[in-house]
């Protein structure tokens, strides 16, 4: 019961799905500029002036920040700043919020003490992502953990912690199907826990509960999309229908047995998840190359083809360069950005592999949760390993077939010395943008032409000084995220956030075109903030063939495809 | 490596790895391959490696242990001319699954298929296992060391060389061979560590030298299961009358 002696003060939230859980605290309120209208942008300057520039949104990344008259030997106590709010709120039910005082209280007597935990969000190295399955899970280390997944199922049976192994968890896993049960025999369903440094979130998915408790002040919906994430991984391993006849025929199987060996691929997830923006979007990131370029390689897919292959897909780098698909298919149904990283996950994870060719059935949750498909993986250029041959077939027996494709393939590329070119791609840097101040962007468009019929991409240039190190460059994502968040708050939805920082401004636009974060120095002026997100806008749209796959290549492998 | 599968020659024969998850295929092939022993990640699926052995093209499949892999196992074993059976000799649970799930997998392999028992991970449970033999000693470094528990810094070895012999039994009955026809046991069953590379050489070339005369069976009786347009020059097809 570790993880619950963190709860300073639990506050469980619990609602009926649907509604929305929303808390805004009054420091993120005046920490940002709204805009409802954004047509015309000096709109902007209509909006509050903000007198505290730095400080709040600090403090949003500062777990210590939290109001110093919580009790610490008190198990019911309210963190202010949240529960006052979120009680004012009127679009709020009362009935669905209350206090689980005897669980938190149990806890903190078995604990002895409950000390307040100093701890710095960025204090460790996040890619420490190897063993941690032998972790001490009663260590002040285990619990300062940044974030923390679990895995159980129903029954209560742990299936996967990100930190430290199930065994040792087993009765901290056993407290939180409790309270989801607890929640679950009033005909409710529990959705969130929240104290003043952590934010539980539960998610139930058939017969699997996921549990996230974190410490990195994202927003509820994004740590939800994060669990989806690994439920989602999980599933691609073993389909859905698998997993549910499974817990039909057994209630309390072990799913460990299936999934031994697969903790360092939900690992590497996990660390993915937080280091890389794909997934804060659920945009696809391509590396810029020139567009003829990228055409050349899509007709090299086109041509290599044999019956049942559905998707053809090149990755460089771990970005993705071109992907063909088989014309069926998208008409049904488009490839979703989810499922391409669960698929680069896979293959970065199975990296032992390099030298070989591997046939594995995969599925992909997004597109077809019970069925799989069976994924060729190979690299075209061993050693080194950084070009990446996916292709998808629906036929179990066509390993050999589609083994030819990838002969194929590669003499087509070696004719056209296409290897070395890839090799000299690279992401590129925001200087060539030409916008003085401006340190980073990401720009997820929505008007890509046959927009319904590809992914969702974006592009992001490198992160570079004062982004290079592992600390900042968290820091900024967690900027991102921050704003992120807030933009995309159902209860309240923005257009615009113009946010100041202590060590950068961020800007953050939402149209029907497209999504924009931008990070400028911190001595911006709003207004030359505006003028230099035009002149970005204007750079991108010149550059949108390299900078995205504009036109997807198909083909067509077979008059009938069966999905399975 | 690298090169041999870049040419991608068709394959001459094929051999399978089989075992329980986390017994050390992988490893044991990488050992081979790359002559270095690397904590791997668990093995989706199977993968595929091209082996030039002389003037042959052999295939090994590496497979993944896991069961929910299990639906393609058999695709990987169809043809195979040898199938290497893999336990874990600290765990007697890794033995028992191979004749349990692991051993009908196997009925879509060659009629004549060779099969070597593996008994990974020596050098956790027998000291003269933790020395490396890179160089590949012969069949007398196989003996079992029966001081094992000796030395403290050892565990317990639970599955021994008898059992890995009467297995090898078993499984010639399974497939109804008859065990005077057949290779002995005991130069069947090998202990190997991928960590040190003990025996591993041994293993894997005893295998192909093993396999070459099923290659030039198939080659003599030219029964080639799928069409091959593009290679006429892989082999005179002489119809002469089968050795063997």
């Amino acid at each position: 019961m570790n993880e619950m002696e963190t709860m300073d003060s639990p506050v469980i939230t619990s609602l009926h799905q649907g509604d929305e859980n929303e808390m805004q605290s009054e420091n993120d309120l005046d920490s940002i500029t709204e805009v409802e209208d954004l047509v015309t942008l000096p709109r902007i300057e209509r909006g509050k002036e903000r007198k505290l520039l730095d400080l709040p949104s600090e403090d949003n990344l500062n777990p210590n920040h939290l109001p110093v008259d919580i009790q610490k030997d008190d198990a019911v106590v309210f963190d202010a700043s949240e529960t006052v709010n979120t009680s004012e709120d009127n679009a709020h039910e009362d009935s669905g919020e209350f206090v689980v005082a005897m669980l938190a209280r149990g806890t903190l007597e078995e604990q002895g003490v409950c000390t307040k935990r100093i701890s710095s969000p960025l204090s460790e190295t996040p890619l420490e992502a190897s063993s941690h399955w032998d972790e001490d899970v009663t260590a002040e280390s285990w619990r300062q953990h940044r974030k923390h997944v679990f895995v159980l199922s129903e029954a209560g049976k742990p299936i996967y912690s990100r930190y430290g192994s199930e065994e040792a968890l087993s009765s901290t896993m056993g407290v939180m199907m409790a309270l989801v049960s607890f929640i679950q025999s009033g005909d409710n369903v529990i959705r969130s826990v929240y104290s003043d440094e952590h934010t539980v979130v539960f998610m139930q998915q058939g017969p699997l509960v996921l549990v996230s408790v974190s410490s990195t002040h994202q927003s509820e919906q994004q740590l939800r999309n994060e669990l989806l994430y690994v439920y989602n991984q999980i599933v691609s391993m073993l389909t859905q229908a698998s997993i549910t006849r499974i817990f039909e025929h057994k209630k309390n199987y072990d799913l460990r047995r299936l999934l031994a060996g697969s903790e360092k691929i939900l690992d590497g997830l996990l660390n993915l998840v937080d280091f890389d923006p794909s997934f804060l979007l659920s945009a696809v990131h391509c590396l810029p190359i020139a567009s003829s370029f990228r055409d050349s390689l899509s007709q090299i897919l086109q041509k290599a083809i044999t019956p049942n292959l559905v998707f053809s897909i090149l990755i460089a780098k771990n970005q993705l360069l071109t992907i063909a698909q088989e014309r069926m298919v998208i008409e049904d149904a488009k490839l979703d950005p989810a499922d391409l990283h669960l698929l680069l996950n896979l293959i970065g994870a199975s990296s032992a592999f390099q030298a070989g060719e591997i046939w594995t059935p995969i599925c992909l949750p997004s597109f077809n949760p019970d069925c799989y498909f069976y994924a060729y993986i190979s690299y075209l250029d061993p050693p080194e390993c950084t070009v990446c041959l996916l292709l998808l077939s629906t036929d179990n027996e066509a390993f050999y077939a589609v083994a030819e494709c990838k002969r194929k393939i590669e003499e087509a590329m070696q004719a056209q010395n296409a290897l070395t070119s890839i090799a000299k791609a690279q992401s590129y840097s925001v200087s060539q943008v030409g916008v003085s101040d401006l340190r980073h962007f990401m720009y997820k468009p929505f008007d890509v032409p046959d927009n319904h019929h590809q992914l969702t991409q974006f592009t992001s240039p490198e992160m570079e000084a004062p982004y290079d190190s592992e600390e900042e460059k968290m820091r900024l994502l967690d900027l991102y995220r921050d704003v992120h968040g807030r933009i995309h708050n159902t209860a309240r939805p923005l257009k615009l956030i113009y946010h100041v920082a202590a060590r950068e401004t961020l800007l953050a636009w939402v149209t029907t075109k497209f999504e924009l974060y931008t990070c400028f120095s911190p001595l911006v002026t709003k207004s030359y903030a505006i003028n230099a997100i035009t002149k970005l806008l204007r750079w991108v749209k010149k550059e949108e063939d390299r900078l995205f796959i504009r036109y997807p290549p198909k083909y067509s492998t077979t008059p009938n495809a069966s999905k399975s | 490596m690298a090169e041999s599968t870049k040419k991608l020659k068709k394959p001459d024969v094929k051999i399978v790895l089989l075992g329980d998850m986390n017994v050390g295929k992988t490893s044991l092939l990488h050992r081979y391959t790359e002559r270095k022993f690397k904590d791997t990640v668990s093995t989706v699926g199977g993968a595929f490696f091209l082996k030039q052995w002389g003037p042959y093209n052999i295939s090994i499949w590496d497979t993944a242990g896991r069961e929910q892999f299990h639906g393609l196992g058999s695709m990987y074993c169809r043809g195979a001319a040898a199938v290497i059976l893999t336990y874990d000799t600290t765990s007697w649970q890794s033995y028992v699954e191979l004749e349990d799930r692991f051993l009908s997998l196997t009925d879509t392999a060659n009629a004549d298929c060779i099969f070597a028992i593996v008994g990974n991970k020596a050098d956790l449970t027998d000291s003269h296992a933790q020395a490396s033999n890179p160089e590949g000693e012969g069949q007398e470094e196989a003996e079992p060391a029966r001081l094992s528990l000796s030395s403290s810094s050892l565990q317990r070895k639970q599955v021994n060389r008898e059992d890995a012999i009467a297995l090898y039994g078993r499984v010639l009955h399974y497939k109804g061979l008859d065990e005077k026809a057949c290779l002995p046991a005991e130069s069947m069953c090998f202990e190997t560590s991928a960590k040190t590379g003990y025996n591993v050489d041994v293993l894997f070339e005893t295998m192909f030298d093993l396999v070459v005369p099923s290659i030039l069976k198939k080659r003599n009786e030219g029964e080639n299961s799928t069409v091959d347009l593009e290679a006429p020059s892989t082999g005179k097809r002489t119809k002469a009358g089968c050795c063997a």
